[in-house]
């Protein structure tokens, strides 16, 4: 296997769980215990209700493509063999958004309001992201 | 707020060279604005007892550097962290702090060195970033490919389009139109002509923005001085009167609600409206940040020149040409004149109030000019109306 040439994400003590979390096939969020509102990015604190209270659940993986832009030119060399790839934003069916990939997908059929799931990709022994990927046409 | 209308004027104003200025860095070309702009005044070095510019993300125009280059010791210096919505900032905190009489006469600009320090070497132009390493983001962004600023405007794009039918074409003619201008404007980086064959054929960036649709890679460098309308009457200059400021900043983010639509520049538009005593109709030209074709797009639909959904139309429509109801960015903007993140386009609204050029670039009985700024990982507005007279 050649050596893994695109950046990999070096989690906080905050986000390890998350992190964590991929690397077991999860998508794991903070749910705060006050109002219950998930969260995302990872924090101490709720930002609806500033409560520090809060449990790690796993979330569906499924949402929908809030929005998306499609890269055409190369920033970084280890995305040459990638473009064009999809950067988008994914509204999770819980509520947060998270920007990702959008895989296995021609971009050209990439839209606003897409149905996605989560896809879990090893990128190396200690590091596993979380792609979205078309969800299955019900 | 609006006991500090027309207090305070803009009585100076300077700019580096622009484009390709290879044997300049940008502390060196923010030190020519600078004096530039104290010329311009009528002022002496030894006047200025104050100065802000914008850092710290971008130490390489630091006040401390800045005031060392220029030889001043003040009483009042500070560097501010707003991205492109610092420039209108630091004006509105000038008179602020003249206000609480920290000082009498400010001195705010910005320089960078974007052509120089991409065209260094082969690689150089994928470092685009201004940010130390260290400063970047670790995760959640870059190991998706998320690089380079065109993304997130390209997602707003995206969403527009989707939401209310805006077209390629009608971002097209927010590029062409501030071409026009820039081609009237002697010192503007790039003057070639362009058409909207030349703009739809263009290299993808991130869809849906191409090349056009991106501010330009530029050596540049503005400045102006601030001081008490008081003392201004004394000066060189005619003064820009600053009638009226605001700030919008959803910190929440980019990515949160409907943020990437409809943007904080709504609030800092009504408060600088407030504060002046004016509403959009009464503007006669605008200077709106234009890092990207769509981002002028959003400010015009919340600066309130047309409905929500309906900038496209309104761009398309010639509005924004120098005979057009809204002459925008006259200069070329930082998408044909140069890039310094929102600096020359102050300076050229106060050029248009003072009525300093000819027929080909003045807009014909300029009274009332909006000068915009906008960054900080995308959610930060500032806004600045600047009057002929009180």
């Amino acid at each position: 296997m050649s050596t893994y040439a695109k950046p990999i994400p070096i989690p906080s003590a905050t986000t390890e769980f998350f992190w964590d979390g991929c690397k077991q096939h999860q998508l794991l969020l903070q749910q705060c215990t006050s109002c219950s509102a998930f969260r995302f990015p990872p924090s101490p604190i709720c930002p609806e209700c500033l409560s520090t209270g809060s449990k790690i659940e796993e979330v569906s993986g499924q949402g929908t493509v809030h929005t998306f832009g499609v890269y055409h030119r190369l920033y970084h060399p280890g995305f040459k063999e990638e473009i064009p790839y999809v950067v988008g934003i994914i509204e999770l069916d819980e509520g947060p958004r998270l920007l990702s990939n959008v895989i296995d997908s021609d971009p050209k059929d990439v839209y606003c309001g897409m149905p996605v799931h989560v896809v879990f990709e090893e990128i190396t022994e200690d590091s596993t992201l979380y792609k979205f990927a078309p969800a299955p046409s019900s | 707020m609006e006991n500090l209308r027309g207090k305070y004027a803009i009585v100076g104003v300077g700019q580096s060279p622009l484009g390709k200025v290879p044997d300049m860095g940008p502390l060196d070309l923010l030190a020519v604005a600078s004096k530039n702009a104290i010329e311009d005044a009528g002022l002496s070095k030894s006047d200025i007892d104050g100065l802000i510019t914008r850092g710290p993300d971008d130490i390489n125009v630091h006040h401390q550097r800045l005031g060392q280059l220029l030889g001043i010791d003040v009483r009042y210096s500070t560097s501010t962290d707003n991205g492109g919505a610092s420039q209108v900032l630091n004006i509105a905190m000038a008179c602020m702090a003249i206000e609480a009489g920290m000082c009498d006469t400010v001195l705010c600009g910005f320089g960078r060195d974007s052509w120089s320090r991409t065209h260094r070497d082969a690689t150089s132009k994928m470092r685009v970033s201004t940010q130390h390493e260290s400063l970047q983001r670790q995760e959640f962004g870059p190991e998706f490919g998320l690089y380079g600023a065109p993304a997130n405007y390209a997602m707003a794009a995206r969403r527009h389009m989707q939401l209310y039918g805006t077209t390629k074409e009608q971002l097209g003619s927010i590029a062409i139109a501030f071409r026009e201008h820039a081609i009237r404007n002697p010192y503007a980086f790039i003057r070639d002509p362009l058409t909207m064959e030349d703009y739809l054929t263009a290299r993808t960036i991130v869809e849906p923005l191409n090349f056009y649709d991106c501010s330009i890679f530029a050596d540049a460098a503005g400045a102006v001085v601030v001081t008490s309308l008081e003392r201004a009457r004394d000066l060189k200059q005619e003064p820009a009167h600053i009638l009226g400021f605001g700030f919008g900043n959803n910190l929440r983010g980019w990515y949160h609600g409907d943020h990437m639509v409809n943007t904080g520049a709504k609030q800092a538009g009504e408060t600088a409206y407030h504060m002046a005593g004016v509403e959009p109709k009464d503007i006669d030209t605008a200077q709106i940040y234009d890092c990207f074709t769509h981002m002028v797009l959003l400010q015009l639909e919340d600066y309130g020149f047309c409905a929500k959904g309906e900038g496209g139309q309104f761009a398309a429509s010639g509005a924004l040409k120098l005979d057009g109801i809204l002459p925008t960015n006259t200069s070329g903007g930082q998408l044909s004149e140069a890039h310094a993140e929102g600096m020359l386009q102050v300076v050229e609204g106060v050029h248009q109030v003072r009525h300093d050029y000819g027929s080909d670039r003045q807009v014909k009985d300029a009274e009332l000019v909006l000068v915009t700024g906008h960054g900080g990982a995308t959610v930060c507005q500032s806004a600045l109306i600047l009057g002929r007279h009180l």
